[in-house]
């Protein structure tokens, strides 16, 4: 544990670096970027710019400044917004964990739950369909599917909201864990929590296409493997019933590659939803990094880039760890 | 395999009922709302979001200027669209002969949203908090010295004569704070300012709205001021969202809002046949070509008679009709909206035989120029790619074969701003609706270096430019006028367009009145 403590440590120090060195390597001038056509012509507010962001030092000096603000959970300030980022990360991501969680649940349960009935039911019709089916889910851009639903499902049927978390008339519900669902619920506003969960039902259902795509197909070939295993030849001999076979052998070996690309995938639904983001007008982290990417606000780009980085090596220690409780061997070993 | 069907649709089944229900569930239930708590009418506006802060002083871009307009008053403003003429907004104005000093006399009754008395304190201390925080829009009273000379009454004072001055103070930028309240809240007239915070919590100022919550990212909502003492606004409550066009489109065509700002002309075509209503007029912006006048950048496009190709070879109109509906082509720089500007007709026409034998007397040889502009922005919806693309095209026909540039504006502002683009495709947005803002486009200003253009490289254009700043009263027109006429002839500048400002609401909306200056007045939607 102290190894993999120490190993967490040294993967965060490296991202720092990363995304310090990345950020500062792109040939633009954040100033020019951040002022307007006049502004950025005065040679007084420039200087004055360059001082408040600490442009004005030698990049060695930037990186343990910001390094040093870092260790303190000072992720800087916006120089867009002139906004802790750290704030703003606060307001962004809670949104998009929202989003990429009801997308993961959903996933999970449909996708995992297809490739199984099509492993189990290989060479059959129905395999055919759900692989089909699978491959169409991975295959659609996303940008272009959500305006369609959105298009189909808002505009023409009219049976789900139109954009943002909440009805514009809404007031959001008090702060707890910036997540409108539960928020809501700890604060007993059940309307504005229904009407939280019917906006979340497009994106997330947009974002899970893929993800559903993509799990069935894991699922599917995870569970084939395990079908050939002696173990589940020998419980079924033994004259088990075949939901045990199913569910307490199969399933339960086929989940550590299973779990491997549910942890990818919760990965790049929080760092990549930046496209559903904008159609839907979720203000979330994707769009978040996609504005600071594009105005050059280098504070925002290497908040945003931390807490990705920090998410992923959190993911993958979960990971690790579910492998140890689904199979005891890898614990061991 | 029939049993396999039936858990098909059974499953089917089961994922539509959920759907249903739950849209049965959210569609019965409402939301707590402001709407609920505040009463009221309320309305929808949705606008592409390049919002950065609610301080008034502070905020210099297209959405914080809707923001701060609806949230405080200016000491001139200009009546609706009209931003020929300023007119009295919180103190009439008065203004020397030889244009330096400007006299504002505050008129009485104006009071905050805590009820108290707008003063002349108020109006020096915001017009000095904005020169003194050196903020992006510090540079609009640059040179200009602001004192209180009376009970009601302060003067602005130019060290050159500053006829645009009136044009300028009605920028939401020098909106009137309360200053007791902004002194409170770490406010000063220096750079030690730290009033932004408080100011993006709640509104300090005299306007027709007050600030109820503010999402930079997200939504800003606006209340009634009830201390407002202008005509009280139709709409108690304002939801300003950010939504990208598309969203927009379809969510004012299906009255989930009820006014869309940033459509763009491919969008308001396909609303032919929607029941919404469309307001298509032309913007502030101008369109242009750079061509850079520095030999060390390009031999070739340095060359005058390469220059006049380029001028002759462009098909104006048909650029202008790639930007739809209420687009025009402006004269010169000046566009059309304003005091000054010419007619098209006095613009470069193209004539592709004259373009040829220019090019031929050139020199050049069939050499690829570079043409760099920002491909992840659009002016008024309107992309600069299919701009430059048309101007590629339609220089090919002529014989000028032109590589296109294209990348993220956050990169190309560099190469713009430092003058090393060989040919530029940018927009100049006004700082304020007046002739004098266009001088930049000068041998030696700010533009005009960003051609390669120095100070001495083209007297005659300098001598006009000059005779223009110093113009007053009927003259200056005519002057502009003239200046436009040479910049013309021998610039490195080939104005193109303007695209429309296209404004789309829903038909519960009567009217909506749009500006130049803050894009559109929340508090005149009816």
């Amino acid at each position: 544990m102290a190894v993999r403590l120490g190993l967490t440590v040294l993967l965060m120090f490296g991202v720092t670096i990363v995304t310090f060195v990345l950020t500062n390597l792109v040939p633009a001038d954040p100033v020019q970027a951040a002022l307007g056509e006049q502004a950025a012509a005065n040679p007084e507010i420039v200087a004055k710019f360059r001082a408040e962001n600490g442009l004005d030092q030698p990049l060695v000096v930037q990186y343990f400044t910001y390094l040093g603000n870092v260790l303190q959970g000072n992720l800087g300030v916006s120089t867009q917004t002139r906004m802790p980022v750290a704030d703003e990360l606060a307001a962004a991501f809670p949104a998009t964990i929202e989003l990429a969680l009801s997308a993961i649940v959903f996933s999970a349960i449909i996708g995992i739950g297809l490739g199984l009935w099509a492993a189990l039911k290989r060479r059959t019709f129905v395999d055919q369909i759900i692989r089909v089916v699978s491959l169409i889910g991975l295959s659609w851009p996303t940008f272009w599917l959500a305006l369609v639903v959105y298009y189909v499902f808002f505009f023409v049927l009219g049976i789900f909201p139109g954009s943002g978390r909440l009805d514009p008339t809404a007031i959001a519900p008090p702060h707890v864990t910036g997540l409108y669902t539960i928020d809501s619920i700890v604060a007993g506003q059940w309307g504005t929590f229904w009407d939280a969960l019917y906006h979340l039902v497009l994106p997330a259902s947009v974002l899970a296409l893929y993800t559903i795509g993509l799990l069935t197909r894991f699922a599917r070939s995870a569970v084939l493997e395990v079908l050939d295993m002696d173990y589940v030849k020998a419980a079924t001999a033994k004259g088990l019933p075949r939901r045990t076979v199913v569910f307490g052998y199969v399933l339960r070996g086929a989940m550590v590659p299973i779990i491997t690309v549910l942890g990818l995938a919760f990965g790049s639904l929080l760092s990549g939803t930046v496209l559903v983001e904008k159609v839907y007008s979720w203000h979330g982290l994707g769009e978040y990094s996609f504005s600071a990417a594009t105005k050059l606000d280098l504070p925002a780009i290497m908040g945003v880039g931390l807490v990705v980085g920090i998410v992923y090596i959190g993911l993958n220690f979960l990971v690790d760890v579910l492998y140890g409780v689904i199979d005891p061997r890898v614990r061991v070993s | 395999m029939k049993h396999s069907m039936k858990r098909v649709f059974a499953a089917t089944g089961l994922v539509a009922a959920a759907a249903l229900v739950l849209s049965g569930c959210a569609g019965g239930a409402k939301p707590d709302t402001g709407e609920a708590a505040g009463g009221g009418k309320s309305i929808v506006v949705d606008a592409s979001f390049d919002l950065k802060t609610a301080d008034p002083g502070r905020q210099y871009e297209t959405t914080g200027s809707i923001v701060a307009k609806a949230l405080y008053e200016t000491l001139l403003t200009f009546n609706g669209e009209d931003v020929t003429e300023p007119v009295d907004g919180l103190a009439s104005y008065e203004m020397n002969e030889d244009n330096t000093v400007l006299t504002l006399t505050m008129k009485p009754g104006a009071k905050f949203s805590d009820g108290s008395d707008v003063t002349v304190d108020d109006a020096v201390f915001s017009l000095t908090r904005v020169q003194g925080i050196l903020g992006n829009p510090s540079f609009l009273l640059e040179g200009v010295k602001v004192e209180k000379t009376g009970d009601d009454t302060l003067t602005l004072t130019s060290e050159t004569p500053n006829p645009a001055l009136p044009f300028i103070l009605p920028n939401p930028a020098l909106s009137v704070v309360n200053q007791e309240v902004v002194e409170a809240n770490g406010g000063s007239a220096d750079e030690s300012d730290d009033a932004e915070a408080f100011l993006n919590g709640q509104s300090a100022g005299s306007g027709p709205y007050m600030l109820e919550s503010f999402d930079a990212a997200a939504q800003v909502v606006f209340k009634a001021n009830p201390e407002y003492t202008g005509d009280k606004p139709a709409y108690d409550r304002v939801v300003l969202r950010n939504v990208e066009g598309p969203t927009q489109k379809l969510n004012v065509e299906k009255g989930e809002s009820q006014v869309a700002l940033d459509l763009n002309p491919d969008q308001v075509a396909e609303l032919a046949s929607a029941d919404v209503k469309v307001v298509s007029n032309p913007s502030r912006y101008m369109i242009f070509l750079l061509l850079n006048q520095n030999p060390e950048i390009s031999e070739i496009t340095s060359n005058p008679d390469f220059l006049q190709a380029v001028k002759l070879g462009l098909d104006y109109d048909k650029i202008v009709s790639l930007a739809g509906e209420g687009s025009v082509r402006p004269g010169g720089p000046i566009p059309s909206l304003f005091v000054g500007a010419i007619d098209a007709k006095q613009g470069n026409q193209r004539d592709v035989d004259a373009a040829k034998a220019a090019l031929k007397k050139s020199g050049y040889a069939g050499e690829k120029v570079t043409l760099n502009f920002p491909n992840d922005i659009t002016v008024q919806g309107l992309s600069l790619q299919n701009v430059a693309e048309a101007v590629q095209a339609q220089l090919s026909e002529v014989g000028i074969e032109v590589a296109l540039a294209p990348a993220p504006v956050a990169t190309e502002l560099d190469a713009y701003r430092n003058g090393t683009e060989t040919i530029g495709l940018w927009y100049w947005g006004p700082d304020f609706p007046d002739a004098s803002n266009y001088t930049v486009f000068s041998p030696g200003e700010l533009v005009g270096l960003r051609s390669g253009w120095a100070a001495d490289a083209n007297p005659k254009v300098t001598e006009l430019s000059n005779a223009a700043k110093a113009a007053t009263g009927e003259d200056r027109a005519p002057a502009y006028e003239a200046w436009q006429d040479e910049l013309n002839a021998s610039g490195p500048f080939v104005p193109l367009l303007q695209p429309a400002q296209n404004v789309v609401t829903s038909p519960s909306i009567e009217s909506i009145t749009t500006n130049p200056v803050w894009t559109v007045d929340l508090a005149l939607i009816k």
